[in-house]
């Protein structure tokens, strides 16, 4: 027997999940949840719908950081008019997710949790270097996103005890700008081919102090591309440059076939593409202006 | 059942349900609440959109809601969107613009558009196709759905007044307003899936799991003790033949036990229980054995030595050959000759309405039974075959239908649904999962085709050999007639000295292959047409300038060896897309200037499409004068979304002489409307609207002759007019209710028959390959292609057609709209992989994003028999589109594709090859 609950704060959901002794379950948008439940995947008895808790709902763009509620969802992180302006990785990739429909409803903690190797709020908050506030009963701590991923599917974020609360990414104080590139085999309502998400931070004298290029679906988790990442650092920014990282973080990817969606060969191929086209949009709009923010 | 109480509000009503919470919106809104204007078109699963409702006012998707989520909250349907005395200002523009076809998608669309224009008054088109995108559409091709929304918007800011349908009166040509909309732009229409009838009973099928086994046993002792089932029914239970009919050779409706099942989802038993949980409960847990064999999904390997054997001679269902000319010599002769292979893949209709039929035992005694197809008499006959019943203890109707495209052709859901009923002696009703319909309803024919072509070098063709393989897949199921349709096509509207064209079906364990828009002609028109295009690049030569050249003519004896009956304005066709095609052409080459990664390509078609190859040449109709001084059409021309109904009272009003509005349609229903034949190959308007026009011409001239009676004039000299009949030389009248009292005072029925009948002026002809009616059509696509990727973008269509006169222009439109995104899809998008493929997050259906600005042309070179000199059109706009697309995108990469669907990763591929 399913109950609903409503808990009013992060406390009574935590204690809900803990009465029912693993057989509850939190839930925000739903979207992914539901039809899991409907193919017997999961069978939670309770679900904890955390939607209506204070505080989780907000996005706070403070000096250092943005952080983001556990129930934001993607049209809310898609419309707010600063990550428009300045995180336009971030915006893109919430509306890459589904469709519209879907982005009022779904949520970018709910994604992490997911852990699908394509998950589009995965591979941007890879490349933010973003962090997430984990609760439970023994406290709370903040991980990198980037160590919530076990597996295809499989998350270290248990949400029968667990909830994400926030999830926040730095603001460097240089110049930097980020990108977002998307293949699939129709222009929406669709899984990636691949996607990829890339963030520049330059150096006062105009080269590049530190890259992040975060791909799907190229492994069992989402993926950065860490021998890129490295060249790019301190290199010069130029198209030879953007070619090159995107040619080794072609090297380091290993997709998989699905005759379903994409060859494993023609993943790979379109790589370099999306990569290069990323960086070299994230550099654009570093160097955009002064400091975008 | 674990419930809670939920309080919301719903259309600004406040409602409590007690219900499961975790069960979604969608559930809660079409059960307890009877609100069915949220459809579904999916397993609730996201991938369609038809189930969109706005929560607090922003669209989500109700099947992917749980109920417990919108406790508090507000909820809006379709239901709520009209005032109690006139339409929302979104409602009457989607009306007006001709944005409603089968309606399934409407509510929706409807919804959607509401919450954009609520936050942006004054959108951009690519806001209004952001978002309605992810709401399919199959029938419209979205472009007028959008225009209603911008439409909408400027009513709603005040600028212009609210939109009213042009014109009700009975105007051939120009725009009227379908006469079923007001139905569906508010929910209140009913489909199969929303209808309510108390002690329903549900049917679900056990399906074999495998590509091809022999059923050993089948054991339902545990599922009849399972609490809720009513009934398990097998072969055993069929009272009469077990089997489609002449529909399909060899195609069982539940296998018999010994029997082999070829292909995944081939039909076992029939759980008839109260619920359909129930019933899912029972299909588990009937006992099945199966002995695996060997399978084959291609033409090739069902065709090579030591194949299985799946049925037929050999594997092969059907063959026909067409000689004319002489090839060899022709071959010889020819300066160019090119062989090509192109391949296209099986589709999906994807007709937004799954398979869904209802039956019950009516109060005649009869078996009722409602669903969407093309041919409600065709199923009378099915039913009463398979259930040894007489035809007239049998009534099928045609309910309003979410579309077809063919795919509701396949009897197999009307046949299974009266057998429920018949053995239950209750109400039931059949509804396919989106999974089961992708398994288990008929696909459109994969076609392999080895072309040679041959011409001069001044580009005059001399000669055409076509073999033509088709995979009908696990069963017959309506192709055995392809080969015939395939020849036809290949050949097109072109001057052949000499012809050798073959074409067979192939029996393969992939899903069974059947009627699907344009009938096994558009395949082989896309092989021939890129041949074509591939000829002309080879000459050098424009391939409008070779089309035109080699075109044939109205009144010329065809390579088919006779003359076509039906005039034929393909010059025409092609004078009407010169200048565009020149416009675009000259922009892609300015565009392609840059060099860059993305390049633009143009790419040209034509075809010709034999339309009312289906059926009789003889047809008929009744026109009735009712009592009140109206007018009733009775007639058998489904519509499942297209217009028809619409058409028909439109023609039946213009030989009249009254408004629209006079004139109601009863259209297939085998209890009250007579056997119009079946709708197929594009045949309604012309030839039930042919029937329909004798019939309203009959009626017109016996109540005239009557009326003059009555006012003591000679019939001649009256006018018909609404609801009376006028001397205009005596200023005397009559009404037509007096009229109609007439008529039954001295005994003469006031409904007569109408018969369209072409069998003399086109005699016995015994030639499979005959029948002189023709439409043809050419389309240009505009491509853009990234060389990096292989991604293809549609950018514009054009897409002329000669329809011979047109009736309802919107409606026109929109049948070519729909075709082209459909076109777009085959060209780009659909596949169906047997073994892989399991519904629409796998099948990939155009969104709103991919459609393409499509200039529609319609070529109006009137025919010579159909009433008022219309041609038919449905399906042959299908046609074009596929060819002209990937030979834009083949020119755009320098490259020659030749296998559909052209996905990024094929394109790319040809990309990188070295070949050009
Ligand atoms: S039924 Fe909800 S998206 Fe298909
Ligand atoms: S009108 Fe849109 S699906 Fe039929």
């Amino acid at each position: 027997m399913t109950t609903y609950v409503t808990p009013a704060s992060v406390e009574a959901a935590l204690a809900l999940l803990d009465e029912h002794r693993g057989r509850a379950r939190i839930i925000a948008g739903g979207t992914d949840l539901l039809p899991d439940m409907r193919s017997g995947k999961r069978t939670p008895a309770c679900l904890v719908d955390i939607t209506g808790i204070p505080g989780l709902r907000e996005i706070r763009v403070a000096a250092g950081h943005v952080e983001v509620g556990a129930c934001v969802t993607f049209a809310e992180l898609r419309d707010h008019p600063f990550i428009r302006q300045h995180i336009h990785a971030l915006a893109e990739a919430a509306a890459s997710v589904g469709v519209a429909a879907i982005q009022n409803a779904a949520t970018w903690a709910g994604n992490l949790v997911q852990a699908m190797p394509a998950a589009d709020g995965a591979i941007v908050a890879l490349a933010l270097e973003a962090e997430a506030r984990i609760v439970d009963l023994s406290g709370e701590t903040w991980q990198p996103v980037a160590s919530l991923f076990a597996g295809p599917g499989r998350s270290t974020v248990d949400p029968t005890r667990q909830l994400i609360t926030h999830i926040r990414f730095p603001r460097p104080a240089a110049a930097w700008g980020t990108a977002w590139q998307r293949a699939g085999r129709r222009p929406s309502l669709i899984l990636p081919t691949i996607n990829c998400a890339a963030r520049l931070i330059l150096a006062a004298d105009g080269g590049i102090a530190a890259a992040t290029i975060a791909l799907g679906p190229v492994a069992a988790t989402p993926f950065r591309a860490a021998r890129a990442e490295a060249f790019l650092h301190a290199a010069r920014p130029a198209p030879a440059t953007w070619a090159e990282a995107a040619r080794l973080a072609q090297e380091e990817a290993q997709p998989r076939s699905n005759p379903l969606r994409a060859s494993r060969a023609y993943r790979s191929a379109i790589i370099p593409a999306l990569v290069e086209s990323a960086l070299a949009t994230a550099y654009g709009r570093a160097t955009e202006k002064e400091s975008p923010c | 059942m674990p419930r809670q109480d939920i309080t919301f509000t719903v259309n600004r009503r406040t409602v409590s349900v007690t219900v499961d919470p975790a069960a979604p919106l969608l559930d809660v809104l079409r059960g307890p609440l009877g609100l069915t204007g949220a459809k579904q078109g999916c397993d609730y699963e996201g991938e369609c959109g038809a189930c969109t409702v706005l929560l607090d006012g922003q669209p989500v998707r109700a099947c992917l809601t749980p109920a417990g989520k919108v406790a508090g909250r507000e909820v809006l349907t379709v239901e709520g969107l009209a005032a109690a005395d006139a339409l929302y200002p979104l409602q009457a523009a989607f009306i007006a613009h001709g944005a409603v076809q089968c309606g399934f998608c409407t509510p929706a669309m409807l919804l959607s558009a509401k919450a954009l224009l609520d936050r942006v008054p004054d959108p951009t088109p690519d806001q209004v196709i952001e978002a309605l995108d992810g709401q399919l559409c199959r029938c419209t091709g979205y472009a007028k759905i959008v225009a209603a929304v911008q439409s909408a918007a400027a009513t709603l800011r005040g600028e212009v007044a609210p939109a009213a349908p042009a014109t009700a009166a009975p105007v051939i040509g120009g725009s009227a307003l379908r006469v079923d909309s007001v139905a569906k732009v508010t929910g209140a229409a009913q489909y199969v899936e929303d209808m309510r009838v108390p002690g329903l009973l549900h049917v679900q099928v056990l399906r074999s799991p495998h590509h091809h086994a022999r059923l050993l046993a089948l054991d339902a002792a545990a599922a009849r003790r399972v609490p809720g089932v009513v009934a398990v029914l097998a072969a055993e239970d069929i009272p009469g033949e077990n089997g489609l009919g002449d529909y399909s050779e060899d195609e069982p409706l539940l296998a018999p036990v010994g029997a082999t099942l070829r292909m995944v989802g081939a039909p076992i038993a029939l759980v008839v229980a109260e619920t359909p949980a129930a019933a899912a409960e029972g299909v588990a847990a009937i006992d099945v054995r199966y002995d695996i064999l060997p399978h084959a999904f291609e033409v090739a390997d069902a065709l090579a030595p030591g194949a299985p054997h799946i049925a037929g001679d050999g594997n092969v269902l059907s063959a026909e050959q067409l000689q004319m000319g002489d090839l060899p010599a022709a071959l010889a002769a020819a300066e160019v000759s090119l062989a090509r292979e192109y391949r296209t893949a099986y589709l999906e209709h994807s007709a937004l309405e799954r398979e869904t039929v209802l039956g019950y035992p009516d109060d005649a005694g009869r078996l009722t039974i409602i669903g969407g197809t093309h041919e409600p008499y065709y199923q009378q006959k099915y039913i009463a075959g398979a259930l040894a019943l007489p035809l007239e203890q049998i009534r099928v109707i045609l309910p309003p239908t979410g579309g077809s495209f063919g795919g509701k052709q396949d009897p197999w859901p009307f046949v299974a649904t009266a057998l429920a009923v018949l053995r239950t002696g209750r109400p039931a009703r059949l509804m396919f999962t989106r999974r089961e319909s992708f398994a288990a309803s008929p696909k459109r024919h994969p076609y392999v085709v080895h072309n040679r072509i041959a011409a001069t070098r001044a580009g005059r063709l001399l000669a055409l050999r076509a073999e033509i393989d088709a995979n009908t897949g696990a069963y017959d199921s309506g192709g055995k007639y392809i080969p015939n349709y395939a020849i036809i096509a290949s050949g097109g509207p072109y001057r052949w000295p000499a012809v050798d064209l073959s074409a067979r079906t192939v029996y393969t364990n992939g899903p069974k292959a059947g009627q699907y828009r344009g009938y096994g002609t558009a395949q082989a028109a896309f092989a021939t047409e890129c041949l074509l295009d591939e000829l002309a690049q080879a000459l050098d030569m424009d391939p409008l300038a070779l089309r035109r050249a080699n075109a044939l003519l109205d009144g010329e004896t065809t390579w088919l060896g006779y003359s076509t009956g039906e005039s034929l304005g393909f010059v025409e066709v092609l004078a009407a897309v010169e200048p565009h095609y020149r416009a675009l052409l000259a922009d892609a080459a300015a565009f392609n200037e840059a060099a860059g990664p993305v390049r633009r390509g143009v790419g040209l078609a034509g075809m010709w499409y034999r339309f009312g190859k289906s059926g009789s040449l003889r047809i008929e109709a009744h026109a009735e004068l009712t009592r009140d001084g109206q007018f009733t059409i009775y007639c058998t021309a489904p519509d499942y979304g297209q217009g028809t109904n619409t058409a028909m009272a439109q023609m039946a009003a213009e030989t009249l002489g009254v408004p629209r509005a006079h004139v109601a349609v009863v259209n297939a229903d085998t209890g009250r409307a007579p056997d119009s034949g079946i709708q197929g190959a594009s045949r309604a308007t012309y030839f039930v609207g042919g029937a329909v026009v004798s019939a309203a011409t009959n009626l017109r001239a016996v109540l005239l002759g009557i009326a003059a009676e009555l006012l003591d004039a000679a019939p001649d000299t009256l006018m018909l007019q609404a609801g009376r009949v006028t001397s205009p030389t005596t200023h005397a009248e009559v009404t037509l209710a007096e009229v109609a009292a007439e008529f039954d005072r001295i005994g003469h029925a006031r409904r007569v028959r109408g018969v369209f009948d072409l069998s003399d002026r086109f005699p016995a002809e015994t030639r499979p390959t005959y029948l002189p009616l023709f439409v043809t059509g050419a389309h240009v696509a505009e491509v853009e292609t990234d060389l990096r990727t292989g991604e293809v973008r549609v950018l514009r269509m054009i897409a002329a057609h000669d329809v011979g006169r047109v009736i309802n222009r919107p409606d026109a439109e929109g049948q070519i709209e729909g075709a082209v995104l459909m076109g777009v899809g085959a060209a780009l998008l659909e596949e169906v992989l047997p073994g892989h493929t399991t519904g629409l997050a796998d099948y990939y259906l155009p969104t709103a994003r991919s459609m393409p600005q499509i200039d529609v042309l319609l070529v109006e070179v009137a025919g010579r028999h159909g009433p008022f000199g219309v041609k038919g059109l449905g399906e042959a706009a299908m046609l074009p589109a596929v060819p002209a697309i990937i030979n834009a995108t083949s020119r755009a990469i320098g490259r020659r594709l030749r296998a559909i669907p052209a996905t990024p990763e094929r394109v790319l591929a040809a990309i990188r090859s070295d070949a050009a």
